[in-house]
């Protein structure tokens, strides 16, 4: 994989802009401000992993305290990334938001979560060397 | 070790990856939080302007749910390997008793849970002859458990994963 340079910095924030403009948009469109809850859940989503991750052990085979941890941090990151998705369905589904808005909100906030991992990703393979 | 296999078939090679478990515990969560937001949708439908009916999700309709993830967290909680310590003499305090025991009554719960669910989608929906649109947040709320107990399954294989993963690495 190549390093991380401007050019990979460049397109990550461009497409985390795309993200926000397509979830501000499903907001301001339909007056409606429920979507911007998804920006939320997205931003939260890879906090419980990072949390977990602090506090487990690595080095720690044999007694599974440490991987446990790390199991509770990867189960809540499931619950969140998921959650993104279902909460405009929920949201549409009873009428309170427009289903334009709901399409618009999963996609601006599966584009943000994807710049989340993937900065995260270039970011880690720095810290390696 | 390969002696004692019981079954025919052996597991496959990627299932004891570490990947492959990783991926279970991500896929239990993820079926967990289906479970939490199908529900959720039943409650939050039912208070809308498209519930024309006067069925409500009140908080009868939430006590199944709510059984089945206090069972599904008893029974992930538990430590796998202490279920067969009695076999081994160092095991004087009956831990594995204990592990049972608890085990037992997790099982109870998630499986009292998926009960309660069938119970409270017949008493409140199936008896009164609830029409489809209503009909839908009782079967939401069956969908729901069946989901909590699908995501405690792929959890248990996940973690049992785990252990063949670090019995492997520790020999």
């Amino acid at each position: 994989m190549p390093t991380a340079g401007l050019k990979t910095i460049i397109a990550l924030s461009f497409v985390l802009a795309v993200g926000f403009l397509l979830v501000i948009l499903s907001c301001a469109l339909y007056k409606v401000y429920y979507p911007l809850l998804v920006v939320a859940t997205y931003v939260l989503a890879p906090l419980p992993n990072w949390i977990c991750g602090r506090c487990a052990n690595p080095d720690d085979f044999v007694e599974s305290g440490g991987a446990a941890v790390l199991d509770v941090g990867r189960f809540f990151t499931g619950f969140f990334v998921v959650m993104g998705i279902a909460l405009p369905a929920v949201l549409a589904h009873s009428d309170l938001i427009r289903v334009e808005a709901m399409i618009m909100s999963i996609t601006g906030g599966l584009l943000i979560y994807g710049t989340i991992i993937s900065f995260g990703m270039f970011f880690q393979e720095e810290q390696e060397f | 070790m390969e002696e004692e296999r019981l079954w025919k078939f052996r597991k496959p090679e990627w299932l004891n990856s570490m990947w492959a478990r990783n991926a279970g515990v991500y896929a239990a969560g993820a079926l967990f939080s289906i479970a939490f937001y199908v529900m959720l949708d039943s409650a939050v439908w039912s208070k809308s302007a498209k519930n024309a009916s006067d069925v409500h999700v009140k908080f009868v309709d939430w006590l199944p749910l709510i059984f089945s993830s206090l069972g599904m967290l008893i029974i992930n909680s538990v430590e796998k390997q202490r279920l067969s310590t009695d076999s081994f003499s160092y095991s004087g305090s009956g831990v594995a008793w204990k592990a049972r025991v608890v085990l037992f009554l997790g099982f109870a719960a998630l499986a009292g849970g998926m009960a309660g669910g069938v119970t409270v989608f017949v008493l409140k929906f199936v008896v009164p002859g609830v029409g489809m649109p209503a009909l839908s947040m009782g079967i939401e709320n069956l969908v729901s458990n069946a989901l909590v107990g699908f995501s405690s399954v792929v959890l248990w294989i996940s973690q049992n994963m785990e252990d063949e993963y670090s019995y492997n690495l520790s020999l």
